[in-house]
């Protein structure tokens, strides 16, 4: 390769490099937006925006969300550790279900195809740290716009189902799941996730297939878990192990990282961050539009149809609404809701721009407990950078 | 000018690939800026992430990246010497940092 196809490659492979304002002290903006896709391509993916090679972290651009069911080779991609196995013989997979069980289990692929019944549910995966990017100061942790999220139709087992294969005996309260994803140091904690018995209910399942599809390598393939309404890092990838226990073992991933301060606006200032904080778990009310994106540019009196989704930890959404006038007056939005209460809910506003220069179209989803997404300005900033669900906004030109 | 180094050739064979067999993650050669210390950073991150884990933690404090690395050692358990921590560190707060202490 020639040194400047090279150079260009290499610049366009690499995230832009964030810019060194700074302001003041714990505020809320909107996600940063302008980020490109790579002119790279992951295997089984189009090109998506790029963090990290490894571990692997790429993000889907805003046209995603004009979408309700994400593509497989768009959906985005975040592991932990950056050991990830390159092959998997699907012959010899086997998951392993021990601990406090009557029986321990090796269930291969193949008798987890055929020995349960099969189910789908159709879910919205999103990582705890979607739209980071909105947070300053700028918390630890990947700076991702808005597109560290997907709804996909997962199919597979019901966990309990496997449990109840296995017996639990009585003194069983946690269950751990490990996957294969291991570090580069032996000494390094595994990326393992427990739940409590009680958070199981039957829309827990382990899942071998994504939108009628194999999951994709990069999406935990063979196997992974998938809880619905949860944030991502409880969805424990390339899932091999099950194991049951009685004490809640202490945990880096649970117990140190992806967590909030434990108060009623999860939120605390860079100067003095609240203890106690607690586990991120269910997801809050969120919208993202996928249509029009920011800097676009539409014609005077043209037809403009706003899309997006919007969803939430599976109560369901009850409206969206749109805003053109800076959030002043308010007209809801048509909805479209077929794939259940964990998916992702479409929405299509349509506007006539009867004025020339910028229009900014402001979303804001409402759930059935009544939960609005708040202004961005208006979210408590902490140190995680977690579950922003500010108000979305994209400023097109009319010309 | 800032001088930049780029680290080894990517491969394009991978563009589009699809998987039969084993997977093949592209690797990609991302921009980072080179100074005193590099060969600490080097030496010391990359074991366990790219340089684009790095440069897309956006500027942050003296403190974040003594912090960040403190995490390494402690949670992680990446052998990184108090005098590698002090050098990558510097090197961190000087390309990657905020202008702030805290």
């Amino acid at each position: 390769m020639k040194r400047r196809e090279f150079l260009k490659t290499s610049i366009a492979a690499s995230a832009a490099i964030l810019s060194t304002t700074t302001l003041s002290a714990g505020e809320t903006r909107q996600p940063i937006d302008n980020r490109k896709v790579s002119d790279m391509a992951f295997p089984q993916k189009r090109p998506l925006i790029t963090y990290s090679d490894r571990p692997p972290l790429l993000e889907s651009p805003r046209s995603t969300f004009a979408r309700g069911i994400t593509q497989n080779d768009e959906f985005f991609v975040r592991w932990h550790l950056p050991d990830i196995p390159t092959h998997i013989d699907t012959d010899s997979y086997t998951i392993k279900i021990d601990g406090l069980v009557e029986q321990d289990l090796e269930i291969s692929l193949k008798e987890l195809k055929n020995d349960f019944e099969q189910v789908e549910v159709t879910a919205v995966l999103q990582c705890g740290g979607n739209s980071r990017s909105a947070f300053t100061p700028i918390p630890g942790g990947i700076q991702w716009g808005s597109g560290a999220m997907g709804c996909a139709k997962w199919k597979g087992v019901r966990l309990s189902d496997l449990l109840n294969r296995a017996g639990l005996k009585k003194d069983a309260h946690w269950i751990g799941f490990n996957g294969l994803e291991k570090a580069a140091y032996y000494k390094t904690p595994n990326f393992v996730r427990e739940l409590e018995l009680t958070e199981l209910d039957d829309h827990v399942i382990v899942a071998y297939q994504m939108n009628g599809e194999d999951l994709p390598y990069l999406n935990g393939f063979p196997l992974r878990l998938v809880l619905p309404g949860y944030y991502s890092d409880s969805w424990v990838k390339m899932l091999s192990n099950i194991t049951v226990t009685d004490k809640y073992k202490s945990l880096f991933f649970m117990d140190m990282a992806y967590r909030v301060p434990d108060n009623k606006c999860e939120c605390e200032t860079p100067e003095h961050h609240f203890k106690p904080t607690k586990p991120i778990t269910n997801m809050n009310v969120k919208s993202v539009i996928g249509y029009p994106e920011n800097g676009m540019k539409v014609y005077h009196n043209s037809h403009v149809v706003v899309r997006g989704v919007a969803f939430d930890d599976g109560h369901g959404i009850r409206e969206v609404l749109v805003s053109v006038d800076g959030g002043k007056t308010w007209d809801k939005a048509e909805l479209k809701q077929e794939n259940g209460r964990y998916a992702y809910t479409e929405f299509r506003y349509a506007y006539k721009p009867a004025d020339y220069g910028k229009v900014t179209f402001m979303t804001k989803a409402v759930n059935r407990l009544g939960d609005e997404q708040p202004f961005a300005k208006d979210i408590g900033w902490n140190h995680g950078g977690y579950k922003y669900n500010g108000i979305d906004e994209v400023t097109v030109e009319v010309v | 000018m800032k001088k930049l180094l780029l680290i080894a050739i990517l491969s394009v064979s991978s563009l589009f690939a699809q998987v039969k067999g084993d997977v093949e993650v592209p690797y990609i050669s991302y921009q980072i800026k080179m100074g005193k210390g590099f060969d600490a950073v080097q030496a010391n991150c990359l074991m366990c992430h790219s340089f684009g884990y790095i440069i897309n933690q956006g500027p942050q404090s003296r403190d974040f990246w003594a912090k960040k690395i403190e995490k390494m050692v402690t949670h992680f358990k990446a052998p990184i010497t108090k005098e590698d921590a002090g050098i990558v560190t510097d090197y961190l707060f000087k390309h990657y940092g905020n202008g702030k202490l805290k």
